[in-house]
């Protein structure tokens, strides 16, 4: 790959990967969630992959896609127990007021489903990759 | 501590018992062995409670809004289960832990850790109250003993007995399933204490006779009996401590168990009481024979197994408290007997690895104590008096004698006995004192931990035999009072007397003792007819398994044959034909019903979009048609947002980059002008499907209109979803909170389909690799 598209897909990544995590955080409001910033994030991570390597691609991500995966979903699990204990009903999600804004574990969930996605999408990603690298 | 208590202990030691074998190693046996006799003690404490006719019950929410609680019941008949399972369970868990010494460590811990999944499940079935939970128990205990039966499953003959036996129980208690649930409609409740009490209202109702024949075939299956008999040997797979608890004295009793239960709901249905007679002396014939046929040791013990399933299965069916209390008094006399007898099988095949009866001989000199055992079990199994065995057989005369059936069930059950005596004398004597010559050495003696089960069992045949009156008393009397529903007075003595009854016994064990004598020429005589007994055997199993991959092979090869061309066109052809009924369906005229303003935007758009996607027919550049689809991919974004869907917008967008992203990294890889795979008459009727797919989607969506659109959900969405759930974005609050359980669901599938072609890929690509 040229040496414009390497440089400049990491001033991308870092882009893609900040405009994402925002869709994640304003998606309760307006347009946007954890499907499309996992999506999102997924397409930095894919981006850094084809002009770099997927060496480069999995170094950045930490962690092995399926273990993101597995996180996520177990994570999304989690965010409905509180409701589970106080309510009796599983998913009935907990608001805290912080001045204007509500937090509450409607965001955990979404952000079990943000994992999810990047994890589901860069584990097949990345594969078929390596099998055109070879 | 209440006695529901006991389900979670074992489930406990189930998931200890992997860890605590790494840190014990051969030791672990009778470490673990401390629970189930923990829980075998504190059932014990509530005897005297039940004796006293005491019904114990104990309840925890499950689901309410579907009438599922769980709730559990203690009487007579599941506390002689419970004490059954968690009594014989201790000593199968010592008897592992001496039988897998040699074995790795890791080995022992997964056995006992599946032992005690099953013991789990097990205790859950007999004292589950709910019928529904009672259910959920019982398929666990089918996937127990499919991973049991599978337990070394590197041998293909293991892999596929614990196959047939999941098909056959699981199946089963598929058809079980069916009947609880309409118990459950015609009831209105899953209590079984409840359908106990209102059995009237049940027999009375239409369904009653579906209820009994779907509970029949779900018993029949569990239970091994005729025309489902063939899975119980084969299950003899398993290691032999799991053979002697699963398949002989606790699991396959589970039909046994269930059809006792609802003999009080059915007892004013005759037909019911009758079916079972048939299917169990059936049963008794078909095995008795399989039984003198059968080479292995363990092949003998399971088809008389199965033959002793088929008696309870006809007690059963006979009315009357003589009934129950032989019901009871057998399938006591039977666990401790035949679990005995394969402890001692499996000691003679443990010591010198070979299973079949006819190069076994004269082991009492390597195994002494174990043939002691395995005589007196033997004895016992035979109906010799003072052994428990005797008393049980009496009753079982005495119930077919004092009911109204004729003289063909008694013939029948005369000689069956006989063979078990036979059965008897020869899994004892010739494999322990006969033919010397035969083995001259073993590989592995006698241990502490292989005697103790055998030993206890049949001591306590004995014992109860000479001292019956506290066991009648305390388990047998309260068992067989909760079978017949009316508290019932059992003598249980070891002599009744000069009766019809001792007769029988008599000409019982004269028969079986020429059956010993001729054994050999017996056996060889049957094995000569080997095709006559084909029907008897798995062949309609086989030929049912064979017709369903052969089904699944021929629909593979037509809808799945690697021709991405066949996909499509398969796929469209459905889509027309799907649209069409509904066309000629639907009321005449009403469709095809657009109204409103052209929108300039979205014509403009659309009319983009139809121009990439004929530039994708006719390019023949792989670029210029990969930018063609781009069009038609983000002109759908665009058009989403004009019509006020952002978020399917960006997702739409966010996919299209995916794939740009995807192809890129391929493009290098193909050749970039690609000519045509199909011939000129193929493109035709390509284009046939094409051009009617397109026509039958444009006059579905036109005609979209002519339903008006209830907007009820979305208002309520609307205006709810930021006062109950803080969001503004109502897909995005429907998603993670209105409707976040489905989305877990959802991407759950995503995770596992991932996963799936994550592992698919994997596979994919080696070869890849090796051919370069």
């Amino acid at each position: 790959m040229s040496v414009i598209f390497s440089t400049m897909s990491r001033l991308f990544f870092v882009l893609m990967l900040v405009a994402s995590i925002y869709m994640l955080f304003r998606g309760h409001n307006e347009p946007g969630g954890g499907f499309i910033g996992g999506l999102f994030a997924a397409l930095a991570f894919a981006l850094l992959a084809l002009a770099d390597s997927v060496a480069a691609a999995r170094k950045a991500l930490i962690v092995h896609p399926v273990v993101l995966i597995g996180c996520g979903l177990f994570l999304a699990f989690l965010s409905g127990l509180p409701g589970l204990f106080s309510d009796g009903s599983f998913l009935t999600h907990w608001w805290a007021e912080l001045g204007s804004t509500h937090l509450g574990t409607a965001t955990i969930f979404d952000i079990g489903v943000f994992m999810v996605v990047i994890g589901g999408v860069l584990a097949l990603v990345f594969r078929f990759y390596e099998g055109v690298e070879q | 501590m209440t006695f529901e208590w006991s389900i979670l202990i074992a489930l406990a030691g189930a998931v200890v018992a992997r860890p605590v074998s790494s840190v014990l190693g051969r030791h672990t046996g009778w470490a673990i062995s401390l629970i189930p006799l923990f829980i075998f003690v504190s059932i014990f404490l509530h005897v005297a409670q039940v004796a006293g006719g005491e019904v114990l019950f104990a309840q925890l929410s499950w689901v309410p809004s579907l009438g599922v609680e769980l709730a559990f019941r203690l009487d007579g008949f599941s506390l002689l289960f419970a004490l059954l399972i968690t009594g014989i369970g201790t000593l199968v868990t010592i008897y592992a832990g001496a039988y897998f010494a040699e074995k790795p460590s890791g080995e022992l811990g997964r056995f006992l850790s599946l032992i005690m999944l099953f013991m789990t499940a097990m205790l859950g079935t007999v004292l589950s109250d709910n019928l529904i939970v009672m259910f959920v128990f019982w398929e666990l205990t089918s996937l127990a003993s499919f991973l049991l039966i599978g337990f070394d499953g590197h041998k293909e003959a293991a892999r596929k007995s614990a196959l047939q036996s999941l098909i056959v129980t699981g199946g089963g208690g598929l058809v079980l399933f069916a009947g609880l649930v309409v118990i459950g409609m015609t009831l209105g409740t899953f209590s079984f204490t409840e359908v106990l009490a209102r059995s009237d209202e049940l027999v009375a109702s239409p369904w009653a006779g579906m209820i009994a024949v779907l509970i029949m075939i779900g018993a029949f299956t569990k239970s091994a009996q005729f025309p489902f008999h063939f899975w119980l040997p084969n299950a003899m797979a398993a290691p032999t401590p799991a053979s002697a608890y699963l398949h002989s004295a606790t699991m396959v009793k589970l039909g046994v168990f269930l059809l006792a239960r609802f003999d009080a709901v059915f007892a004013e249905m005759p037909a019911y009481g009758h079916t079972l007679v048939v299917v169990g002396s059936l049963t008794m014939i078909v095995s008795a024979l399989q039984a003198l046929r059968a080479e292995g040791f363990k092949a003998v013990l399971a088809q008389s197994t199965v033959a002793s399933l088929g008696i309870l299965v006809m007690l059963i069916g006979l009315t009357g408290e003589v009934a129950a209390v032989a019901t009871v008094g057998f399938i006591l006399a039977h666990a401790l007997y035949k679990a005995a007898l394969f402890f001692c099988a499996g000691t003679a095949i443990h010591a010198t690895g070979e299973a079949s009866l006819g190069k076994l001989g004269g082991l009492a000199r390597f195994l002494p104590v174990t043939a002691v055992a395995a005589v007196l079990a033997s004895l016992s199994m035979a109906g010799l008096p003072p052994f428990v065995g005797f008393i049980s057989k009496e009753y079982l005369f005495e119930a077919q004698l004092s009911s109204d059936w004729n003289v063909v069930p008694v013939a029948i059950a005369v000689l069956v006995n006989a063979v078990m005596v036979g059965v008897a004398g020869v899994v004892s004597i010739r494999p322990f004192y006969f033919k010397p010559e035969r083995v001259s050495k073993v590989h592995h003696g006698e241990t502490a931990g292989l005697l103790i089960g055998p030993m206890l069992l049949a001591a306590g045949g004995i014992l109860i035999g000479l001292v019956p009156a506290p066991a009648a008393q305390w388990l047998i009397g309260p068992a067989a009072s909760a079978l017949y529903g009316q508290p019932i007075d059992v003598s249980f003595s070891l002599w009744h007397g000069l009766t019809p009854m001792l007769f029988l016994s008599a000409l019982v064990v004269f028969i079986g003792a020429l059956i010993v004598i001729k054994w050999t020429q017996i056996h060889t005589a049957l094995k000569s007819f080997d095709h006559a007994y084909g029907f008897l055997g798995d062949r309609f199993y086989h030929g049912a398994l064979n017709g369903v991959l052969g089904a699944a092979r021929i629909s593979t090869r037509l809808l799945q044959n690697g021709d991405q061309h066949r996909y499509t066109t398969i796929v469209l052809l459905t889509v027309i034909a799907g649209l069409v009924i509904a066309f000629f369906a639907a009321p005449s005229g009403d469709f095809l019903a657009g109204e409103g303003d052209i929108r300039i935007s979205v014509a403009l758009v659309l009319a983009l979009t139809v121009i990439g996607a004929i530039a994708t027919i006719l390019v023949r550049s792989l670029i210029a048609s990969l930018v063609s689809v781009g069009i038609v991919g983000f002109g759908s974004a665009v058009i989403f947002m004009l019509n006020g869907a952002p978020d399917l917008a960006l997702t739409q967008i966010a996919v299209e980059t995916l794939i740009v992203i995807l192809m890129t990294a391929v493009l290098l890889r193909l050749p970039s002008r690609t000519r045509h795979s199909r011939t000129v008459s193929e493109r035709r009727r390509d284009g046939l499907i094409a051009g009617g797919f397109a026509a039958a989607m444009f006059v579905a969506l036109a005609s979209i209109g002519v339903t008006p659109v209830d907007l009820r959900l979305s208002e309520y969405f609307g205006e709810t979803s930021y006062l109950e759930a803080y969001g503004r974005n109502v897909v995005n609050v429907i998603l993670v909170d209105y409707r976040a359980i489905d989305t877990l669901g959802e991407i759950a599938v995503v995770a596992i389909a991932t996963i799936a072609a994550w592992g698919l890929l994997r596979g994919a690509i080696k070869p890849l690799r090796t051919k370069e």
